[in-house]
């Protein structure tokens, strides 16, 4: 089977210091990925990097064994919350339907369609009641559902969410873990950057261990072990973070690809 | 010949008042560009303008037109309002600190451009106005000199003697608290300061330009050195250097009058590019040049380690090889292959045994075994310690292979636990034993 | 009763009397002042004012280089040396704010402060007694579009700049309707517009090459410093009575509509000129709309707090 996602030797510097350093990855359709390691460890960096967000200086990706830039409209993102101006003058309706923009293109207009999906989002993550309101007078939990909306409106099969449990209350955060996991019975990929080690074993069917490389990847019961986390969480390899940051001085991780 | 006397105290009156001034911007300068608040002084010197129409009016009614104290008194008390206007409206509106800049900036420009249409009546000489817009030596009078000399001189003690306070605030105004200082009143006294430094300059350069000294001197400081004080006193120097330079341009192309403030800003300009180009650690030119010797270690390292990998199978590192195996291992055209091997004959890496032979000299076998080690090492290191395949980490080790110092290299063989063979099973070359 | 009606008509007719200029007047701030004020709100969302500023201080030397060559002021070309130069501060600042350790702020100083320079510089070598002057660049010669070319249209002899800027005004209002969604999403959420596989470098630098154009006639109208009271103030006074983008451009093209009038009559009345008289009652509107406005105004913020501090002591009764 053609893997959901699949990632070559990718690496990406920012500043000029690695913050990935060759990851090799094929992510089988289907599952609920979470990615956890400590903080800097290049987490949310991965996900930008394979969505193309923010450029990577060697390797490649893949998606459903294509290039990203075709199979583009498959793949749904969700930033961090904290990377928008939450008082931008925009309603919860009008962030659901940004969902849409992906297939509508930049040009076409909202039509029937567009708008149906963006209210059954917004029904599904339960914000449909908000729908007139303003993003910046809703609480944490609730501008999370929103951008949950988004994504479900943007109907992909890949979804790659940078800290969704953030910030939100308990009665979100396991709100949004179902939707997850109706998401996953739906044969939707979804991979999640996780920090928190205590639910992650609960939460995801496979686990990637990442600390600017890629320690671990596989179902969680093999790789959720004392050892492996110790290795990702440990630090150690400071050789690996010295060198890598010289070749990213040296540019020649550029020059290669 | 003769000397035109007045002329003469005229342009050393200029050389003196742009002297100071550039002193006294490189001094503020750099707490502005340190604590990234460029574009605070840029709006502060176009909201003052309200306050210097404001002492016009008030010294001409008073009967002591354009008394530079009372001038510099009104501006620096309406640039003080600027800032807290601005704080209030970042205070109380979702407004950004950007958007609060651009209306105060503009809106009391506004204010002060119609103050000085509709006040006309209100002013004897309305004419020195317009030196506080574009900036003009020739208007600065002996009062205002010695007013310029005299704020010049306190304000830069002053700033000499709050220095520590002051680099600390910029740096961690947290931590300065924890450590009980008056950071408020440090912040007051700091804005005080950048403000009087900003009305003085105005006469000499002009509303837009005050922020080009403020700055370009400062910031081509910062490209020089990580040491504040060394910072400072470097921003002082080119601060004074393009004040006197640019006004004595200005003064000397009498055929043109060329604005003594923009002569200013492109004299501390060209400081500023050529400095980014020619900065020992941080300019264009050096990393281009570091860049290109290490293009070429790169070049001879892999063509000695092909040499080495050529003559690894005999057991003797230094029998020969031909230029055609050469050729063939790199798969290389003819010509480029004999520029190649002629260069490692200059570096004296290599010695011709005949036309076509050739053996690498206890030199080249040298940096050929070094080069293998490293990449045979930096192999291992990636699949035993950092997880990697044993098929993968070929690209990745001929990259850092030039890389690696000896340093790192005893690191890696500690942790390696003295390795004698690579993830191929291929022996680790030991270059000090050669 | 009618004569204080009298009073009124001849307070608001006063300046429209006699020719057309006051007409022309008018038309000219306004047709300047609307596609700044739209093009304002996307600024403010990303927290560009300041980018605005550097552009507005730029186009001087593009427009005195182009001048040079054509010596011609109404001259299309100067457009593209202004948008040219408009343009370059936007590459310079990014160029030195990523090949230097100097920050993005330093380089924004840096680089218009240069460009404007040498703007001054060239006006003062070359052009000493041509119509761009001293004056100009503080506040513009909206006034002196009556003295350009004309062309008759509808019957009446329409000044060329008017007609230069209101097709610039037209252009850069199209697009911003035609990139709307392009413009409102990368301002809102880079990464989304990014993962779209829109580069959101492409869409700044599209706004920056509108807006030098925008800028470039404003710089007619108003000079080099005040185009930032353009872009800024009106969309600052519209953010604070809306949650919704498109009111708020509404909001802001209206509050560009009321200040260009409102200013004439400033101006006939205090005689300065009509460009402060535009920033000072744009500025009247901002302070009525940072007390009043529905959504940010002092007022209720103050209003609410009274209460809220009176139910508040309520609670402490009851506690």
């Amino acid at each position: 089977m053609i893997p959901a996602l699949e990632t070559h030797d990718l690496t990406v510097t920012y500043h000029k210091r690695p913050v990935l350093y060759g990851v090799d990855l094929a992510i089988p359709e289907g599952n609920l990925v979470g990615i956890i390691g400590p903080n800097g460890a290049g987490k949310s960096t991965f996900i930008k990097s394979v969505m193309g967000v923010i450029p990577t200086v060697g390797g490649w990706v893949k998606v459903f064994g294509k290039p990203l830039k075709e199979n583009i409209t498959r793949v749904g993102y969700v930033p961090q919350r904290g990377s928008v101006d939450w008082d931008f003058p925009v309603t919860v309706m009008d962030v659901a339907l940004q969902g849409t923009y992906g297939k509508l293109g930049m040009f076409r207009r909202v039509g029937k369609k567009e708008r149906m999906l963006a209210e059954e989002a917004l029904d599904k993550v339960g914000m449909l009641p908000y729908a007139k309101r303003q993003i910046g007078n809703l609480s944490g939990g609730q501008q999370q559902r929103v951008f949950l909306a988004r994504a479900i409106a943007q109907d992909s099969d890949l979804y790659f969410m940078d800290e969704p449990f953030v910030g939100v209350d308990a009665a979100t955060e396991s709100a949004i873990i179902s939707l997850l996991q109706d998401m996953r019975e739906n044969g939707k990929t979804v991979v999640v950057v996780h920090h928190d080690l205590q639910t992650a074993p609960e939460y995801f069917d496979m686990l990637m261990l990442l600390n600017m490389r890629l320690l671990a990847f596989g179902k969680t019961e093999d790789v959720f072990t004392k050892e492996l986390l110790q290795k990702t969480y440990g630090g150690g390899l400071t050789i690996l973070s010295e060198i890598a940051t010289a070749a990213a001085k040296e540019n020649v991780k550029a020059s290669h690809d | 010949m003769i000397i035109d006397t007045l002329a003469l105290t005229l342009i050393h009156k200029a050389l003196l008042a742009s002297a100071l001034l550039g002193l006294m911007c490189g001094v503020l300068g750099t707490f502005v560009v340190v604590r990234r608040i460029s574009l605070v002084g840029d709006a502060i010197s176009h909201a003052v303008l309200p306050g210097v129409v404001l002492g016009f009016v008030i010294s001409s009614q008073l009967g002591d037109p354009r008394n530079p104290w009372i001038i510099f008194g009104s501006a620096t008390i309406v640039g003080l309002i600027s800032m807290i206007v601005v704080r209030q409206i970042i205070a109380t509106t979702r407004l950004k600190a950007d958007a609060a800049l651009g209306i105060v900036l503009s809106g009391f420009f506004g204010i002060g451009l119609f103050m000085k249409r509709s006040m006309l009546d209100l002013m004897d000489s309305a004419g020195g106005l317009d030196s506080f817009l574009f900036g003009n030596m020739a208007t600065i009078s002996e009062t205002d000199l010695q007013a310029v000399v005299i704020v010049g001189v306190v304000l830069t003690t002053l700033v000499l003697l709050l220095m520590r306070p002051f680099i600390l605030v910029s740096f961690d105004s947290l931590f300065a608290e924890t450590l009980g200082y008056p950071v408020k009143l440090l912040n007051l006294v700091f804005y005080t300061l950048l403000t009087i430094t900003i009305v003085v300059s105005l006469q000499a350069v002009g509303v837009v330009l005050v922020s080009a000294m403020l700055i370009i001197p400062a910031a081509t400081a910062y490209l020089l050195t990580d040491r504040k004080i060394h910072m400072m006193l470097l921003s002082m120097f080119f601060g004074a250097g393009a004040g006197v330079s640019g006004s004595f341009i200005s003064a000397s192309v009498s055929s043109a009058n060329i604005a003594n403030g923009a002569a200013m800003t492109l004299v501390a300009a060209s400081f500023f590019f050529i400095t980014c180009l020619l900065a020992p650690r941080h300019g264009i030119v050096a990393k281009w040049l570091k860049s290109k010797r290490q293009r070429h270690k790169v070049t001879t390292e892999n063509a000695l380690k092909a040499i080495y990998k050529l003559v690894e199978p005999t057991g003797d590192p230094r029998s020969a090889i031909t230029i055609n195996d050469y050729q063939t291992e790199r798969r290389l055209e003819t010509a480029e292959a004999k520029l190649q091997l002629k260069a490692l004959k200059q570096q004296q890496h290599i010695e011709y045994l005949d036309k076509q032979q050739l053996t690498l000299t206890p030199d080249g076998l040298k940096v050929a075994q070094t080069v293998v080690r490293n990449h045979r090492l930096w192999e291992l290191y990636l699949t035993s310690q950092a997880n990697y395949q044993a098929d993968h980490v070929h690209d990745d080790a001929e990259l850092i292979e030039h890389l690696l110092d000896e340093e790192t290299v005893r690191q890696l063989e500690a942790e390696l636990n003295f390795p004698t063979t690579d993830p191929h099973g291929m022996p680790i070359p030991r270059p000090e034993a050669s | 009763m009618d004569t204080v009606l009298l009073q009124l008509d001849a307070f608001l007719s006063r300046p429209f009397q006699g020719d057309d200029s006051g007409l022309w007047y008018v038309l000219m701030a306004f047709s300047v002042a609307l596609p700044c004020s739209l093009l304002g709100c996307f600024l403010l969302l990303r927290r560009m004012a300041l980018v605005g500023d550097a552009i507005s201080h730029s186009v001087l030397p593009g427009i005195v280089i182009a001048y040079l060559i054509v010596k011609d002021l109404s001259s299309p070309w100067l457009l593209f040396g202004a948008g040219a130069t408009g343009m370059l501060v936007t590459v310079l600042i990014e160029m030195i704010h990523s090949k230097t350790r100097v920050k993005q702020d330093a380089a924004i100083g840096i680089s218009f402060t240069t460009l404007f320079a040498l703007g001054i510089l060239l006006v003062s070598l070359f052009t000493r007694n041509d119509h761009i002057d001293a004056d100009c660049i503080i506040s513009g010669e909206l006034t002196h579009i009556i003295y350009y070319e004309a062309l008759e249209l509808f019957g009446k002899e329409v000044p060329m700049p008017l007609i230069t800027s209101t097709i610039v005004a037209i252009g850069a209002i199209g697009a911003i309707i035609v990139f709307y969604r392009l413009l409102m999403l990368s301002s809102f959420d880079a990464g989304l517009t990014a993962s779209f596989g829109i580069n959101p470098k492409v869409v700044h630098y599209l706004l920056m090459a509108v807006l030098s154009l925008v800028v470039v006639t404003s710089f007619r109208a108003v000079g080099a410093i005040l185009v930032i009271a353009l872009l800024i103030i009106p969309a600052a006074s519209a953010y604070l009575c809306t949650h919704r983008l498109k009111t708020m451009l509404l909001l802001s093209g209206i509050h560009s509509a009321i200040s260009s009038l409102a200013a004439m009559y400033i101006y006939v009345n205090f005689e300065c000129s009509i460009a402060s008289a535009m920033v000072v009652a744009g500025l009247l509107l901002f302070i009525v709309a940072w007390l009043f406005g529905p959504v940010d105004g002092l007022v209720w913020k103050w209003k609410r707090r009274y209460f809220r501090s009176e139910s508040y002591d309520y609670g402490e009764v009851d506690h």
